[in-house]
């Protein structure tokens, strides 16, 4: 199921395909959000959620950057989780997939807008990339 | 070792500046349950933890507490930027200036430095993640008064991430925690 909806998300995002998104809202709470839904609450985990002041989470730009951010969140969120249950074997998938997919979308991401890494390959360009601004705590950065 | 990645873990676009706001958020940068206190908590009792489940949770957490500390300087140095003297001023950071012009310095908003004071190491690891889900705790609560102390919506959203993250870590503390006292482990060492 994962690897079928990363599949579309891709396919969506390769067509600018962004006003029909694929990331639904997931309420089962023996599941987890989708990467998006998921990022926009800093929580993948439904049954953990818990919200403050916010009648409903900030939504945010449908593009690459929120994309890839929100993979990466995914990712992360489950490597937490899987620090202490390593033996969940869906869960190991699904940070598989959005890892994967994250390192996909980086290709594209720092095609567009320089370097994540100093050792990517968007820095093995010249002059040296690196440098350039905007850094991520500057408005319009990363 | 680290390995840094040139983006924010959460995006920040503050548009409109505000002072105050920038001042209240040191409770955060400096402060004794900020984000740095949490990323030198974490990495400080890593060593102590009896397995691998402990190693591994306080080595990832510790390291998205430092995402976290970049979010929260991204957040006041965008609230902030181009501020005037009379501006500053008003917003009783004149103390900071005198001091730190426009640097950030690491400290609460009340201008109390940072202390490692506020780290605790006990070397037990039932007691260090105890204060560490209380330490989750406190840092939720502070995000919750934080967030009572604006309505711009582009402050609100990066806060309510910020304290999301605190629910979560909070959980993956009390399960190690509980794992740990219900299988009985012991340290090896």
């Amino acid at each position: 199921m994962n690897e079928y909806r990363n599949a579309l998300d891709y396919y969506n995002y390769k067509n600018n395909n962004y006003n029909n998104p694929t990331f639904t809202e997931n309420v089962n709470a023996n599941n987890t959000y989708d990467p998006y839904q998921g990022f926009i609450r800093g929580n993948m985990f439904p049954k953990l959620y818990n919200d403050y002041k916010l009648s409903s989470p900030v939504q945010l730009d449908n593009d690459l950057k929120t994309y890839y951010d929100a993979l990466c969140f995914a990712a992360h969120d489950i490597n937490l989780y899987l620090d202490i249950y390593p033996d969940d074997r869906d869960m190991i998938m699904a940070f598989s997939n959005y890892s994967n997919e994250a390192e996909k979308l980086a290709k594209e991401y720092q095609s567009q807008f320089g370097p994540l890494f100093v050792n990517s390959e968007a820095n093995m360009v010249y002059p040296w990339a690196w440098d350039n601004e905007p850094w991520p705590w500057e408005r319009g950065g990363n | 070792m680290w390995k840094y990645e040139k983006k924010l873990q959460y995006p920040v676009n503050i548009k409109n500046k505000d002072l105050k706001m920038a001042k209240y958020l040191y409770s955060q940068y400096g402060g004794p349950d900020s984000e740095l206190s949490a990323a030198l908590r974490y990495l400080n009792q890593r060593y102590t933890m009896p397995d691998d489940k402990g190693k591994a949770l306080l080595t990832d957490i510790a390291t998205e507490e430092l995402a976290h500390l970049e979010m929260i300087s991204a957040m006041i140095y965008q609230l902030t930027k181009g501020a005037t003297i009379e501006e500053i001023k008003n917003a009783g950071m004149g103390g900071m200036f005198s001091m730190h012009d426009g640097g950030l310095f690491i400290n609460d908003p009340n201008g109390v430095p940072f202390t490692t004071s506020y780290i605790e190491t006990s070397g037990d690891f039932i007691a260090d993640l105890e204060s560490d889900m209380a330490a989750e705790q406190r840092a939720r609560a502070t995000y919750e008064h934080l967030m009572d102390l604006t309505n711009d919506v582009d402050v609100l959203a990066p806060l309510a991430f910020l304290r999301q993250r605190e629910v979560v870590h909070y959980q993956r503390f009390k399960e190690l925690r509980n794992y740990y006292l219900d299988k009985k482990i012991q340290r090896k060492d």
